[in-house]
């Protein structure tokens, strides 16, 4: 039969409600640009034509961004590392018992949720406060959510393989650590690892922008110059940034196209 | 000794099996002996109950009423695992690899069973028993398939390396659940004479699905015929005759009226 408020209907509806009233209660008049505003920023787009390339400089981007890539690169793989077993407890599949798997695996989600709800900048401001302006503190503060959000994708994607490789696996005398060796990792294989090769681009970002909480990297150098209002400067240092993602996203379609092979 | 039951010489003894699903009669009660080195063939329409008394043999399923025996120990007692797989093994209808291993990694993963979890994992990185995994596949005929990526194999050579798998776990009997149904004759001619062949040579028992007479009679030894949960006959594959399985397949409902097809 049909109805004008099913479930459906009335939820559209709410959320119609929901972005009209958002769009009215947000104060579009301080949103506008400032006085002056317009000339920065046009100062700002020539300062591109050329960027800063004298050998100095490009010394001193390059520090920067190899420092801002041996953060991400340390973040991702502590958030391998740690979100890959507790994506696989998180499938509840781990263990023979189907009660204590159950268990296991609400522990688990709700770990990778605790941790994954603070944003990296929070656990940094954290961080710093106890090691102060340490690369340990940046690291930590990125590998930290990043399991969380790592380790929830990835116990989503070990628990949707197909079944029959794993009954046949079972069949064959495996347990369920061997089944998830043998089975599920290998089969989930390409989804995991270009998932986690866009969250180490996300890492990237991550790290550049420590410097808010005093972190040196590229974000650092690009606020030095900002403040100074080298502008030709932030350029070369952003296109060192551009430069770190698309090496990331270079080797991931290598890999990628690797295993599609 | 606990789990261990009379079983006068026979491999293989199914004990008054009973099996439903919800209100429908899947295997109606019967008993089974099957003597080590046979190589029986289960014909039988589908909702036969051919897949279901091989499910009961394996131990995949437990009987409502009855109890299934391998080598004198009761099924009902072993959980699924290391004991389980060297008693018996499963090939499905698809092959049921995992594509991105390689081969090796496939054929060993029948060896998992009595692998300790570390053995296991370390032969990942570290193939253990290759040695054994190189032979069976050279057996087979792809001996120069053990690096491979399974995906980039044949479904012919798709199919040996599930066969190789079933080899080296290396249990008392093996099952196959309509293992040929999906293959062109050549290749389901070929599949059954390895299976033969392989488990001749090893004194091993083959209990297997499949429709076709002729293929029956030329690699099994046994037959029986399944309908409706019931056994229809049991017989020496040589005493078996045309119009035995034609009647087997014929359409009708057992009460000697023919079934009446639905157009949809």
């Amino acid at each position: 039969m049909w109805r004008l408020f099913d479930n459906r209907r009335l939820l559209s509806l709410f959320l119609g409600v929901a972005l009209v009233w958002s769009l009215a209660s947000v104060d579009w008049g301080s949103a506008g640009v400032h006085s002056g505003g317009g000339g920065t920023l046009r100062e700002f787009v020539l300062a591109a034509f050329p960027p800063e390339l004298s050998p100095d400089f490009l010394r001193v981007g390059l520090a920067a961004a190899w420092q801002t890539a041996t953060f991400a690169v340390a973040a991702i793989t502590i958030a391998v590392v740690v979100g890959l077993p507790l994506g696989a407890l998180a499938t509840g599949q781990v263990v023979s018992s189907s009660s204590r798997g159950r268990a296991l695996a609400v522990g688990a989600r709700l770990f990778l949720a605790v941790i994954r709800s603070v944003h990296e900048l929070v656990w940094a401001v954290l961080f710093v406060a106890a090691f102060g302006f340490s690369s340990l503190a940046a690291i930590l503060a990125i590998a930290i959510p990043y399991a969380g959000i790592l380790g929830r994708i990835y116990g989503e994607r070990l628990a949707d393989v197909p079944d029959e490789p794993l009954r046949a696996l079972r069949a064959s005398g495996a347990s369920p650590v061997a089944v998830l060796a043998y089975g599920r990792i290998p089969i989930a294989l390409p989804d995991l690892l270009s998932y986690t090769f866009y969250r180490f681009e996300c890492t990237i970002r991550a790290a550049a922008i420590m410097s808010f909480v005093g972190i040196r990297g590229l974000g650092f150098e690009i606020q030095l110059s900002l403040q100074e209002l080298l502008f030709s400067q932030v350029w070369t240092l952003m296109l060192f940034l551009v430069g770190l993602v698309v090496l990331v996203d270079l080797w991931s379609s290598k890999v990628r196209r690797s295993l599609a092979a | 000794m606990r789990g261990t039951i009379g079983t006068n010489g026979y491999l293989v003894v199914a004990r008054d099996i009973r099996k439903s699903y919800a209100e429908v009669q899947a295997l109606a009660p019967m008993s089974l002996t099957v003597a080590r080195g046979e190589r029986v063939a289960l014909a039988g329409p589908s909702g036969s109950g051919k897949t279901t008394l091989l499910y009961l043999l394996a131990g995949i399923v437990q009987p409502d009423e009855g109890q299934v025996a391998i080598d004198g120990r009761s099924l009902s007692g072993l959980t699924p695992g290391e004991e389980l797989a060297r008693l018996v093994s499963v090939m499905h209808q698809q092959f049921d690899l995992v594509p991105n291993l390689p081969v090796v990694h496939n054929v060993l993963a029948g060896r998992l069973g009595r692998w300790s979890l570390m053995r296991s994992v370390l032969s990942l990185v570290w193939p253990q028993e290759r040695r054994l995994a190189e032979d069976t596949l050279a057996q087979l005929g792809i001996g120069d398939k053990l690096g491979e990526r399974t995906s980039r194999l044949s479904g012919g050579e798709q199919q040996r390396v599930a066969l190789a798998r079933l080899l080296v776990q290396s249990s008392l009997i093996v099952l196959a659940d309509e293992p040929v149904s999906s293959l062109d004759p050549a290749r389901a001619d070929d599949v059954l004479k390895l299976l033969k062949e392989l488990t001749e040579s090893s004194g091993k028992t083959l209990v297997a699905s499949l429709h076709s007479p002729d293929l029956i009679r030329r690699y099994f030894s046994r037959v029986i015929g399944l309908r409706e949960g019931l056994v229809q006959f049991d017989l020496p594959v040589d005493e078996m005759s045309d119009g035995v399985l034609q009647r087997l397949y014929q359409l009708n409902n057992g009460k000697g009226q023919v079934a009446s097809v639905e157009v949809v």
